[in-house]
């Protein structure tokens, strides 16, 4: 069974397809990636999946429930942490999780457990007792992914989880979310507009623009789609160029200015072997780049412009900040 | 098994309510000032002008229910703010996620905003008694307050959640507020009987849910006269009833 299955999905709103009909699924205990500038129909398929919208057509399933007719047992059987805030920073830590355990019905006999054990998990321990107004933003993301795992979900829904974070603070949330896929199987459906988060964190990945899929595979399908990674070399006694040849395609060869630039799968690999051959021949190489093929090219490719960062991204921080004490 | 998922899912609400007022409660007496000026100033001031007819009771009797019903009411229909508040930080989408049915969230909510009006109630009542008001003090009658003054927190807050997702945004709740909250005082029995009134005024008061709970206070804790209170507590459950019921209808609205 698929973890989450859409099928023809598409989302209308009063003139515009916020979603048009996208089709996808992700397999079970995966981290699926859906990449793509704001606005492009991210966090409405998201909606659709948690069922707080309803399709204006096609259909969506997650592990086989359909999210318009069984909505509540959806819900029972998902995480979500919004792009937005969504613990209550009036609240302390513990109270933020307590509240959740009591919403999804969690037995009171295994709600001290799951509360330390969610606590324990994302490091808030020693915290669980202040307000979560006092907390830092990667301490308040890491509570919201808590309080989204209190009902154990088989399938978790995380809208743009390192929106706003230092860079230290996004790897810690990222190795949280991986270790849940690892250790615990859980399926995670993650919004992103960073290509570099989707490159580290995700299985897979389907590329957004203007509400439709453009593209998907593994971030290294995706990549070499595109070429692949660009090798620039600079030598100047002598012609390169046959040599060059013999381990990959060569973009740029021009001999009398010692330029060369050679396309090839794997860059790391590549260039030991080049720079040895070269030295066979006795040519002086003077210097040597390397420019690894991203998701940004591969955005480029199939969206036609840059991801940028801003919109809705800008008004999430701008909210983070907001509820956070000053001083 | 379903009722009392219902039930736990609309205390669970009140409760994380009550622990946010435990962190701070300042606000409650920050809200506590317009009442208290109406209480002190206004109050004084026209026992002692006695140009309201009030009966066998002073000025002052008569207008502290008025007052509590009239707090709980600014309290309450505020609540609506909130709610877009939480729409925009992402908190209400949380809620919305969880398997909780949508109309116990509105009423949850709806118990939440009552049983904050509970603590801004006793703070004008303990004002009350500091000025030496004559109110009855039986632990019944004080129960009956008690279950009146939630129900008044229920019925402007449902009330306040059947505009919010109409209105949407923060600014336009506010204004909405203001403009409907003077009204609803002013044509209520809160600060003058309903027998000085004009009759198109007597006509309006009779569909202002405050008139009621305005009512049912002053029999419990001035007159001791309960004949009314059924038709008080009946009148209000219905009007509550049709506010959470429209809330809850246009509750998904709120999020589009």
């Amino acid at each position: 069974m698929k973890a989450v299955e859409a099928i023809s999905l598409s989302k209308m709103y009063s003139d515009f397809y916020a979603v048009d009909s996208i089709s996808f699924d992700v397999d079970e205990g995966q981290i699926f990636g859906l990449l793509g500038p704001n606005g492009a129909g991210k966090t409405t398929t998201i909606r659709m999946a948690l069922t707080l919208i309803k399709p204006t057509s096609g259909t969506i399933k997650v592990f086989g429930i359909d999210c318009v007719r069984s909505a509540a047992s959806v819900r029972q059987i998902s995480g979500y942490v919004p792009q937005e805030v969504s613990i209550d920073v009036d609240l302390t830590g513990y109270e933020n999780l307590l509240m959740y355990a009591k919403l999804y019905y969690i037995p009171k006999a295994e709600r001290a457990k799951r509360i330390s054990d969610g606590l324990q998990y994302m490091d808030l321990s020693d915290r669980q007792n202040d307000v979560a107004k006092t907390y830092s933003g990667g301490m308040m993301r890491r509570l919201e992914i808590a309080q989204a795992l209190m009902n154990r979900p088989k399938m978790l829904f995380l809208d743009e989880p390192s929106i706003g974070l230092d860079p230290s603070a996004k790897t810690a949330v990222w190795n949280n979310i991986m270790h849940l896929r690892d250790e615990f199987g859980t399926t995670i459906l993650v919004t992103t507009h960073d290509m570099h988060e989707a490159d580290v964190l995700c299985d897979e990945i389907a590329i957004m623009n203007k509400g439709k899929i453009v593209a998907d595979g593994s971030p290294k399908e995706l990549k070499a789609s595109v070429g692949g990674d660009v090798i620039s070399l600079v030598a100047h006694n002598g012609d390169c160029t046959q040599i060059l040849q013999e381990h990959g395609e060569l973009l740029v060869s021009k001999p009398d200015l010692g330029i060369y630039e050679l396309v090839v799968t794997e860059g790391e690999k590549a260039i030991p072997a080049v720079l040895e051959s070269l030295e066979k021949h006795s040519m002086r190489v003077e210097s040597v780049s390397l420019k690894k093929s991203t998701l940004d090219d591969v955005f480029l490719k199939y969206g036609g412009a840059r991801i940028q960062d801003s919109g809705t991204g800008r008004e999430a921080r701008r909210m983070r900040r907001a509820v956070r004490k000053r001083g | 098994m379903i009722g009392s998922r219902y039930v736990g899912t609309m205390l669970t609400l009140a409760e994380f309510e009550l622990r946010k007022l435990r962190h701070d409660s300042s606000e409650i007496f920050i809200r506590g000032v317009q009442p208290a000026l109406w209480l002190l100033v206004f109050g004084t001031i026209f026992t002692g002008l006695r140009v309201i007819d009030t009966g066998e009771y002073t000025y002052l009797q008569f207008l502290t229910p008025g007052v509590l019903s009239q707090s709980v009411m600014f309290v309450a229909v505020f609540y609506g703010i909130m709610l877009v508040w939480e729409r925009d930080l992402g908190l209400l989408n949380k809620l919305l996620s969880t398997p909780a049915p949508r109309s116990a969230i509105v009423l949850g909510k709806a118990l939440s905003a009552g049983v904050r009006s509970m603590f801004q109630a006793i703070m004008i009542f303990v004002l009350a008694l500091i000025i030496n008001v004559q109110l009855r003090l039986d632990l019944l009658d004080l129960i009956g307050v008690s279950v009146v003054i939630v129900l008044a927190g229920m019925c402007f807050s449902s009330l306040s959640m059947c505009l919010a997702p109409i209105f949407k945004s923060r600014e336009k709740m506010m204004g909405i507020g203001q403009a409907i909250t003077m009204p609803l005082f002013f044509t209520s029995n809160a600060i003058y009987p309903v027998t000085v009134m004009p009759e198109w005024l007597r006509v309006i008061s009779a569909f202002n849910p405050l008139s009621y709970l305005t009512d049912a206070m002053r029999s419990l804790l001035v007159t001791g006269e309960y004949s009314l209170i059924p038709l008080d507590i009946g009148a209000t459950l219905l009007a509550t009833l049709i506010f959470a019921t429209l809330a809850t209808l246009l509750f998904k609205r709120i999020l589009e």
